[in-house]
């Protein structure tokens, strides 16, 4: 079953108008734990304590600050806070279309399913012009006040809007100040013949969620009250340096 | 900017392991307001609290349980977690590698980015480097904390990314959606393709400003300027004992040297 | 390149560059810095000794870059003491300027500005002494300083606490307790000299901050405790400073202190090279309780 309608728009670009409805993709059912008192296994609730009263504050004496400096706050209401929410549209406007592979998937939020709406002649025109532009839609729109950035894309043939991060709140890779090493063309070349030997179609239906099923088996023994076997994590030991050479040699025999 | 550390362990293909730290790669660029207590404006924190006896419970006496009837709990241990798939747990054992644009989006969850830890600069470069070259991401399965991941480790401007992927379980099937196809016209579609050639350019996301955030930031110069601030009481640190001590000698002797000067 | 051969204490030395400008303002040479620090030599050297140096080398002088190097270059002559270190997960070879050679040696590579753990390379994790670095922000002086320097000075003291002072030999001052116990630890100095600043900052709000963020220093004296780490260097007393001047990190006596914080003018704080030889040769190391002085941290 697809996810419910959450939101109805239009895709606009140039004198382009596709109608259409958005639908979840995707569904998530994980084993849920809660938290619980030690002593006496009372469930736990998260409460908002005040770090001067050191008590639960309800939430009508809840207040929003920003915090200028230290302990100077300005509080801004929640009416004030409506007003900088944008205006709710239904137009999903696209400004431009890049190749597709250009968004790399660190941008993704959510990806959405698109319906047609009233009309479906437009939603498969433009879900063929785009499979065979090879390309994907850069768009902006206002959804329940707030403003999101997203890609339109062709999946099948069915049209997808998944929301992006904006730029600012992907971290730069520069930050993560990472060494530069020198790699020899014989490092390289043999990595990437090892690569190539492992490499297979993506498949994700291989995949199932095992430990899931595991974790479920786990807690079933403990219910029927059966002693459960600990298990030490395993830890490899990492290649060293100047090994890399030799295990990316052995690799390769091992798989070619 | 201080990354901090949220998981640390081995990324392994075949018989090469690469130390290496999992770290955030994306930070919420929301402007973060505190929520504060209306009668003082003193900050407020969530804390987990027990109902029955109305205190706050400090995070040695939480245990993790699992609901079997209502109100009634199994407990599990961090150990008992760690034991479900112990070969996964300090370990991201890349099990294919596979051609990323393969990958539809729908499948992507949440980005972090993996560093190398001493030693392993040199393999970690090496899988950048080469993945990069080819498209290649390494297909993995590896457990943090309660959960276990399917992912997909690929190169990202010069830097080891990893994705985690819904499994193919989780995503729904997006086919019925659709009613019968209609007839396209060929005629509008060679339109729609020159338009959208003619909209064609490189992806810089950082065009792109979220127009709320800075709204919120201009509300907050025009507020700070008009109304100014609130003032929060002041609070004492918790501070372990013999600290306590310190602060209390050192208030003490303050007094004393503010006495004769 | 000018390269002259000399006699160290037995061991032979090439010099280079000897005519190079390395204050080019002021006039003062290569070999007028290799001069200072010969004449200094008694004093600076045991407050070097087994101390993994850092060297912050001036090539082109104290108006051009720099750069720092914490590991002993590798083309050092076989005669230079050496200790190897862990910092953070890397291990590395340091210099240790025990004597005179070495001195002159290093200086030869133009590191201008010595600067030094506080600890020793043999117990990294065990600081000799506590240090309180005082920072003038913004609109503030080193007569500041000296006011928060007194003000600690007397706390410290009533604490049953010795404490020594130096100019920092650019804007500031820094404040030393010496402990020289071995049960001492990186933990404890950041402990007790955090809460001592905030202490002070409680009472002196006007005058002293305890924190870091550079807007809140703004005519304030900055008590950086955060300098008792054992990964933190602080420059050597006795230790030229690359200014415009050869300017000495030079101790002060408290009485001292008193009368230049009376007087009021900041330029009476500078301790220049020529002044740094003929008081140390007067009056003897300033500094010298900081080996011998046993002290114990109270109330931790």
């Amino acid at each position: 079953m697809p996810g419910r309608t959450i939101w109805k728009g239009y895709i606009q670009f140039s004198d382009i108008i596709v109608p259409v409805k958005l639908h979840t993709a995707v569904h998530q059912d994980r084993i849920q734990f809660h938290l619980l008192h030690k002593r006496d296994r009372v469930k736990l609730h998260q409460q908002m304590i005040c770090a001067y009263e050191k008590a639960p504050v309800p939430p009508e004496e809840q207040v929003k600050g920003f915090e200028l400096e230290e302990r100077k706050y300005i509080l801004v209401g929640p009416a004030e806070l409506e007003q900088t929410g944008p205006e709710d549209g239904r137009m999903i406007e696209v400004h431009e279309f890049v190749k597709d592979g250009q968004i790399d998937p660190v941008f993704h939020e959510r990806m959405y399913y698109l319906e047609p709406d009233t009309t479906s002649k437009e939603y498969h025109t433009l879900a063929g012009a785009l499979k065979e532009t090879g390309t994907a839609g850069i768009c902006t729109w206002t959804m329940r006040r707030r403003s999101y950035l997203g890609a339109l894309q062709v999946n099948g043939k069915i049209l997808c809007l998944s929301t992006l991060r904006y730029a600012d709140e992907v971290i730069a890779v520069k930050s993560l100040e990472l060494q530069k090493t020198s790699l020899s063309e014989k490092e390289l070349k043999i990595a990437r013949d090892l690569i190539s030997q492992l490499s297979a179609p993506f498949q994700p239906q291989k995949f199932e969620n095992e430990h899931q099923k595991k974790l479920q088996a786990l807690i079933d023994k403990k219910v029927r009250g059966e002693k459960i076997t600990l298990l030490r994590p395993k830890h490899l030991k990492p290649t060293a340096p100047d090994k890399l050479l030799e295990a990316l040699k052995a690799s390769l025999k091992r798989v070619a | 900017m201080a990354l901090q550390e949220i998981w640390n362990g081995t990324i392994s293909f075949s018989l090469v392991a690469i130390p290496v730290k999992l770290v955030r790669a994306v930070e919420t660029g929301h402007v973060s307001f505190r929520m504060l207590h209306s009668k003082d404006y003193s900050p407020l924190a969530r804390k987990m609290y027990c109902p029955k006896e109305e205190a706050i419970v400090p995070a040695d006496e939480i245990v993790r349980g699992y609901e079997i009837t209502p109100d009634k709990y199994i407990v599990i241990t961090d150990k008992e977690l760690e034991s479900v798939s112990p070969e996964r747990s300090r370990t991201i054992e890349i099990l294919e590698f596979i051609d990323i644009r393969d990958v539809d989006p729908v499948y992507y969850d949440h980005p972090y980015y993996l560093v190398p830890s001493k030693g392993g600069e040199k393999a970690y470069r090496l899988l950048v480097e080469v993945m990069g070259q080819t498209n290649r991401a390494g297909l993995a399965k590896f457990v943090l904390r309660e959960r276990e991941y399917l992912v997909a480790v690929k190169s990202t401007d010069g830097a080891l990314s990893l994705i985690t992927l819904h499994y193919s379980g989780e995503i729904l099937p997006g086919e019925d959606l659709f009613p019968k196809e209609d007839k396209i016209e060929a005629g509008e579609k060679t339109r729609m393709k020159k338009i959208i050639r003619d909209m064609t350019a490189d992806f810089h996301p950082d065009k792109y400003a979220d127009e709320r955030r800075k709204k919120i930031t201009k509300l907050l110069e025009k507020k700070a300027k008009e109304e100014g601030t609130v003032e929060a009481p002041e609070i004492e640190e918790e501070v372990e004992e013999g600290v306590v001590d310190l602060v209390a000698v050192l208030e003490e002797s303050m007094r004393k040297v503010k006495e004769h000067r | 390149m000018s390269k002259k051969i000399v006699d160290a204490a037995g061991r032979r030395l090439s010099l280079s560059n000897l005519n190079k400008d390395l204050y080019p303002s002021y006039g003062f040479t290569k070999a007028h810095v290799l001069e200072y620090y010969r004449r200094i030599a008694d004093f600076i050297l045991p407050h070097l000794k087994d101390r993994a140096l850092t060297l912050k080398r001036y090539p082109d002088g104290t108006e051009e870059e720099f750069f720092f190097e914490k590991r002993c270059p590798a083309h050092r002559p076989a005669w230079v003491k050496t200790a190897e270190v862990h910092h953070k997960e890397d291990r590395m070879t340091v210099c240790l300027v025990n004597d005179l050679e070495t001195l002159m040696w290093v200086e030869n590579l133009a590191s201008i500005e010595l600067h030094v753990p506080l600890a020793r390379a043999g117990s990294p994790e065990t600081p000799d002494s506590i240090v309180f670095d005082l920072d003038p922000g913004d609109q503030a002086n080193i007569l500041d300083c000296a006011k928060v320097a007194l003000i600690l000075r007397d706390l410290l003291f009533q604490m049953k606490l010795e404490c020594y002072a130096k100019t920092s030999g650019k804007k500031g001052l820094h404040v030393y307790v010496p402990l020289n116990r071995k049960e001492a630890t990186f933990e404890d100095t950041r402990r007790f000299s955090k809460a001592v600043a905030e202490v002070l900052q409680r009472n002196y709000p006007e005058l002293v901050t305890a924190k870091m963020a550079k807007e809140q220093r703004t005519k304030k004296v900055f008590i950086n405790w955060s300098q008792n780490d054992p990964s933190k260097t602080m420059i050597c007393v006795y230790s030229l400073r690359a200014r415009e001047k050869p300017v000495v990190s030079f101790p002060l006596e408290w009485g001292e202190l008193e009368i230049l914080n009376k007087q009021g003018d900041p330029d009476k704080m500078v301790i220049m090279h020529s002044d740094a030889v003929n008081r140390s040769e007067k009056n003897g190391d300033l500094f010298r309780e900081m080996f011998t002085k046993k002290q114990k941290i109270p109330y931790l």
